[in-house]
């Protein structure tokens, strides 16, 4: 095998299929290595942990096709260190050369033979655009858990809804609904959970691409970006088994107290009072008709304390939140108003962008005496 | 179980020589015929051993001898005898290094729908030649499912499991039987083993099983 390209373009592809390289490789070392494959005028690169398999693709010059397996975070640090230029990289049964200018690297390849036959992408191909997946992504992901006890929790729901797709993502402390109108990736009634660790990779690849196509497997999903150039990237994730919790029965169709705020002001007070919620301490949020207060308090360290304008309707009341929690979803929520509607101290609030019904970010309080 | 406290001196010869010299130390002489002697402290490591098989010589009830067929020999010398018993301990039940599988297994038995909707459990430990499946059940059209319960679901459990299918598959009031890989985390490779066995991975919650719950306020 040997191809010859540009050092950048190389290491884009290696990088983007190195996402899911395993770390030792488990129980098959192989799959701590990145198989490249020069064929005709392109050169394939995939990584895979077996869940999720990232396969990217990029115009190279082949000069005899080919296909080997590089040690994955050797080869990267390899091609990241040489000067910007050409590179050429040729495989001489198990050894691989990597030079360029006046570098060169011998390299230990991996046997071929022993890397894993993946499963090919399978089901009908449904186009999405992609800025609009990635809008959604960015204000649901975060909400997933990242506990493996709950396997359930670790992914993001995809559901058809009203002609559109909703996405649903929860680590049961809050909860994140994002509904993509027009977007008609999944038939009637049809759900699939999609690990967030997948697609928080496919927010890193989506970047400026126009459209991401969608293939839904029976026990898989695939995630196809493929500008006019660049980078081909191709993604598939193993679906999560189980029954989502059913989040419908916990947003109430309305609440008594509501409060709206100026978005960023929210935002900027939070982060400044939060310097003194340490050890896992909440934030007050004392509302009434003067406005809003912020306040937080760690023993043996002191408090913080700030007032903010704000709209309110309802009784006189403090409830607690994790403040990181609370800025998650006052970033995620857009526009430049959110409205924060409470029941009491202990049932969930919600917050939502005034901009639009779209997003939903359902809220747990803390315990505080 | 017999347990000797005695002031003694203790010589062995084998691969090297040791001598322990004059003490009181507590010699046990396990029913199978190990011989250890223990000072007051160093947690579970004898000063000195002979695991079985050996011959234990106490004729002289001052000079015992230890010998074994690769020609080591443990001389203890008796000196003063403080404390002689001997105690019946029955048969070892063995090492349980937690009880979360045992008791992820019972919560199971008792819960068989969290394996499959409609699930229903015919018995737990069910036999077979090789030893028990953890849980046998039957699936809502009355098919037969054998269930291997693990905490950390591995390669080894899925091997296991194929084994017991196997197994289970030349009963024919049984046949075909569908195999359940129920774990409280699943490997990857595990489930790619299990999978192309036909073999159901089913990821299970043990607090929630166990209806536990936090302080925290929670959605879920």
């Amino acid at each position: 095998m040997k191809f010859r390209c540009e050092r950048d373009v190389l290491l884009e592809a290696l990088g983007a299929a190195g996402r899911a390289v395993a770390g030792r490789g488990g129980t098959l070392p192989v799959l701590s290595g990145l198989r490249i494959e020069a064929e005709a005028d392109h050169l394939q690169v995939t990584g895979s942990d077996l869940d999720l398999t990232i396969r990217s693709q990029v115009a190279v010059t082949v000069g005899e096709p080919g296909a080997t397996v590089l040690p994955g975070r050797l080869a990267q640090e390899i091609v990241r260190s040489l000067s910007p230029g050409a590179i050429e990289v040729s495989v001489d049964s198990n050894e691989a050369t990597i030079s360029s200018g006046r570098s060169e690297f011998a390299l230990r390849t991996m046997a071929v033979e022993e890397y894993p036959h993946l499963t090919e992408p399978s089901g009908d191909q449904v186009h999405v655009p992609a800025e609009q997946l990635a809008a959604g992504l960015r204000q649901v992901v975060m909400a997933a858990s990242s506990d493996d006890s709950r396997p359930i929790l670790t992914g993001v729901l995809l559901t058809a809804h009203d002609e559109g797709l909703r996405l649903v993502a929860t680590d049961s402390y809050r909860l994140a609904v994002r509904d993509i109108p027009g977007a008609t990736v999944l038939g009637e009634g049809q759900k699939v959970l999609i690990p967030s660790r997948a697609l928080g990779e496919l927010l890193r690849v989506l970047g400026g691409a126009d459209d991401v196509a969608v293939r839904l497997g029976q026990r898989d999903v695939t995630f196809e970006i493929d500008p006019s150039e660049g980078l081909a990237v191709e993604m598939t994730t193993r679906l999560i088994e189980g029954e989502f919790p059913n989040y419908r029965q916990l947003i109430p169709s309305e609440y008594p107290n509501r409060l709206t705020v100026a978005r960023e002001e929210l935002l900027e007070a939070t982060r400044r009072v939060k310097l003194m919620a340490r050890e896992a301490a909440p934030i007050r949020l004392s509302q009434s008709e003067g406005g809003l207060e912020l306040k937080a308090v760690t023993q043996d360290v002191g408090e913080a304390r700030e007032v903010i304008d704000a709209e309110y309707t309802g009784e006189e009341l403090t409830v607690a939140f994790n403040p990181e929690y609370l800025i998650q979803g006052a970033e995620a929520a857009e526009g430049e108003r959110i409205s924060l509607e409470t029941v009491d101290s202990l049932k969930p609030a919600v917050i939502r962008s005034l901009d639009g019904p779209e997003f939903l970010y359902l809220l747990m309080p803390v315990r505080v005496s | 179980m017999r347990l000797v406290v005695a002031r003694c001196t203790v010589d062995y010869e084998g691969r090297l020589q040791a001598h322990l010299p004059e003490a009181v130390r507590l010699i046990m002489v396990k029913a199978d015929g190990c011989v250890a002697i223990h000072a007051d402290g160093g947690a579970y490591k004898p000063l000195n051993w002979m695991n079985a098989p050996n011959r234990l010589i106490t004729d002289d009830p001052r000079s015992w001898r230890v010998t074994n067929s690769k020609g080591e020999e443990l001389r203890i010398t008796i000196h003063e005898v403080i404390s002689d018993t001997t105690h019946e301990m029955g048969v070892d039940p063995g090492l349980r290094k937690d009880g979360v599988e045992a008791h992820l297994q019972e919560l199971l038995a008792a819960n068989p729908d969290t394996l499959g909707e409609g699930m229903v459990l015919v018995r737990r430990e069910y036999p077979t030649d090789i030893g028990p499946v953890d849980l046998l059940c039957r699936d809502p059209e009355g098919r037969a499912v054998a269930v291997e319960v693990k905490r950390r679901g591995e390669i080894d459990g899925v091997e296991q499991l194929t084994r017991y299918l196997e197994r289970l598959d030349r009963d024919g009031t049984l046949r075909p039987v569908r195999g359940v890989f129920a774990a409280q985390q699943i490997k990857p490779q595990a489930r790619v083993l299990a999978e192309s066995r036909g073999i159901r991975c089913v990821v299970v919650d043990y607090d929630e099983l166990r209806g536990i719950t936090s302080d925290e306020l929670k959605l879920f």
